[in-house]
């Protein structure tokens, strides 16, 4: 047959229309892209606090001097340190009722003190043993403390000399000309200690993206399918009836476009992910879409299924919602069903949500290879999903009366 | 081409009851009739879409029962009703169809402007078929049916909401393709369409056809040919007036 020269290039056009259409419709745009970083965003929002590393300073300044409130200054400036200034009768109270386990203390002459180079007047109270929060606020409090008296004997020292050498200069101005210098080698220290991380941190949003992404590729998918299945009823379907386009060109093409679409979802959140949220390095990043494009593949392999089984757009809206829905649950895109046992355990296995999840998560959260072993069982039964897919399509859809 | 016997029963009602005419190359050809006639159920068996319950189209010497195929590449189809993807430009629209039908890309670039350009939307283009009013749309429709260049045209009601600029516009490319050497069937209930376009006239009442003749002797068998109209055939054949369902 000539038509089979063509072959190719038809899929390919049906797929670019397909991808031209779900650009234009902001809809589809919204529930494919817009609904799921949002979803993503309000639950890390809602979950992910605790994880970061983040503590709170319980301050009381009995002093009120510049020198107390230099302290309170470079406490707040440490990343993750908040400072809670409190009333010592509050803060006595809450320390009673042990709201709070720690509490600094900054006493009445805390800054006349530390001007005159003398031993600082601050005490650290506990609850208890207090608690890590508070024993990382103590030895914050502890290096800043020393730091400022290192500087105000450096400073007593250098005007000392300077008298000594016979020059007049105030001590302010001594005192200031130390602080800039050591503020500046603070701004850029001359020692760093390296901080490396391992693999990527687990921040929440990396636990709850893949779930989201399987989510929604599995959701948009079904939902385009509905496509097909209304362009029987547009007529745009019967138009292609009379031209030369064969059934397997048009199945083909239909995948194409989902694969297409998967993969802008895919892209498109994983790469906000890599960009905005430092989760993913790029090599994780690459593996990611490497095994996006396979999890694609397997979902829009199931899309293609119910365009076929589907006879009008109700009922594929409904199978589409249904099986999004069933699916996502099951396979563990809300909470982590890999250590489902019995019916469960095997019925989490039959969603392409379980696979596609265990291969996103073994990757943005343990920072696996694409070659390692559970990754490699993951892409080939997704791959094995998308072709029974494909060969069910198949064997189901009828494009015309004279199709066999 | 030629019709023999055609047939379509839908679940126990008789669409098309036993239809047959030939066409001759590069006529004008009318399948005139009230709503629910048949002559939509008739183009959709001879255009390969619907399986017919019995009987033959034969086209170009191909059989659609036989070898749908073929009939396909001789044959375009402008349906009754639009069908165009909304959301995309006319120029989307026909290079979409045209590649379908397996032009290559820039082949389908190239039919699509002088399509655009044959029924006057060569300036809207690149504007989406959503934003066109009905007429517009149904230029669209017809420039899409042409991409193939197609020897045989199946035209279903083209002109059907359309205001009588569009409507000239429409029957002077239809004219123009016929002049080409196009062969067309053209279905509408539009008596005066019918008789200012067709070579041909088959007028079809409850899925069979009632007369099949020249405009001028359908005429003609009931009086003066200069006086009488095709509705006046009409009501003399079934003794019922055309418009009575619209
Ligand atoms: N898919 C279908 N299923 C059942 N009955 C149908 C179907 N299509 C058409 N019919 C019936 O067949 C008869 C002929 O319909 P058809 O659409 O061919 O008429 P038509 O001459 O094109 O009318 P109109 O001028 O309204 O387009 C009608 O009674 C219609 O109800
Ligand atoms: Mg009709």
């Amino acid at each position: 047959m000539t038509e089979m020269s063509t072959f190719g290039s038809r899929p390919l056009a049906l797929a670019g229309k397909e991808l031209k259409v779900f650009f234009r419709d902001p809809q589809m745009l919204f529930f494919s892209l817009a609904l799921p970083l949002v979803l993503v965003l309000l639950m890390t929002a809602a979950f992910g606090g605790q994880s970061r590393f983040s503590v709170t300073a319980r301050v009381v300044d009995l002093d009120g001097g510049p020198l107390a409130a230099e302290l309170t200054g470079r406490l707040e400036a440490v990343p993750g340190v908040t400072v809670d200034l409190l009333d010592p009768e509050t803060a006595e109270r809450l320390l009673e009722d042990s709201d709070i386990v720690n509490l600094v203390v900054i006493g009445e002459e805390f800054s006349e003190r530390l001007a005159a180079g003398q031993a600082p007047d601050i005490r650290v109270r506990l609850r208890g043993n207090g608690d890590t929060e508070g024993q990382i606020v103590n030895s914050y409090v502890e290096s800043i403390v020393r730091e400022m008296l290192g500087e105000s004997l450096v400073a007593r020292q250098v005007q000392a000399m300077l008298a000594e050498a016979g020059l007049e200069v105030p001590v302010e101005e001594v005192e200031a000309r130390v602080g800039e210098l050591f503020a500046e080698t603070r701004e850029s220290p001359l020692v760093t200690v390296a901080e490396e991380t391992v693999g990527v941190r687990p921040e929440p949003i990396a636990q709850f993206l893949p779930g989201m992404v399987t989510m929604f590729t599995l959701f948009a998918i079904s939902l385009t399918s509905v496509s097909l299945v209304e362009e029987r009823r547009k007529g745009t379907l019967e138009r292609l009836m009379t031209t030369t386009l064969t059934r397997a060109e048009l199945l083909s093409g239909t995948w194409l476009g989902n694969f297409g679409r998967g993969l802008v979802q895919v892209v498109f959140l994983f790469g906000l992910a890599w960009l905005f949220f430092n989760v993913l390095t790029l090599s994780s990043f690459a593996s990611i879409i490497l095994f996006g494009v396979v999890a694609v593949a397997s979902v829009a392999g199931i899309g293609l299924v119910i365009a076929a089984v589907s006879r009008t757009p109700e009922q594929a809206n409904w199978i589409a919602v249904f099986f999004t829905m069933i699916m996502t649950s099951l396979g563990g895109s809300f909470f982590d069903t890999s250590g489902f046992t019995g019916v469960m355990g095997v019925l989490t296995r039959m969603t392409y949500n379980f696979w596609a999840n265990d291969g996103f998560r073994r990757i943005i959260l343990e920072g696996e290879a694409l070659t390692s072993p559970p990754i490699v069982k993951d892409m080939v039964v997704l791959a094995g999903i998308g072709l029974a897919g494909w060969a069910l399509a198949l064997a189901l859809f009828r494009l015309r009366g004279d199709d066999k | 081409m030629e019709v023999r016997d055609l047939r379509k029963v839908f679940n126990g009602t008789t669409a098309v009851d036993g239809v047959s005419f030939t066409i001759n190359r590069g006529e004008i050809f009318g399948l005139l009739g009230p709503n629910g006639a048949g002559k939509t159920t008739t183009i959709r068996m001879m255009s390969t879409t619907l399986p017919m319950t019995s009987g033959d189209v034969v086209i170009g010497g191909h059989s659609v029962r036989e070898r749908p195929g073929e009939v396909r590449r001789l044959i375009g189809v402008c349906p009754q009703e639009i069908a165009l993807y909304l959301e995309l430009s006319a120029l989307d629209n026909l290079v979409f169809f045209g590649r379908m039908e397996g032009l290559s890309k820039a082949e389908a670039v190239r039919r699509a402007r002088a399509n655009l350009e044959l029924v006057g939307l060569a300036e809207r283009a690149r504007h989406r078929v959503a934003k066109f009013s009905g007429g517009m749309k149904r230029r669209v429709n017809l420039a899409v049916s042409l991409m193939n260049r197609p020897e045989l045209l199946f035209l279903d009601e083209p002109t059907v909401g359309v205001d009588p600029q569009s409507r000239n516009h429409i029957f002077d490319t239809i004219e123009g393709l016929r002049d080409e050497g196009m062969t067309i069937l053209y279905t509408t209930h539009y008596m005066e369409e019918a008789d200012r376009l067709c070579d041909r006239i088959a007028i079809m009442d409850n899925g069979r056809v009632v007369a099949l003749d020249s405009p001028r002797n359908l005429k003609a068998s009931i009086g003066d040919p200069d006086e009488v109209t095709l509705e006046d055939v009409f009501l003399n054949l079934t003794g019922r007036r055309l418009r009575d369902q619209g």
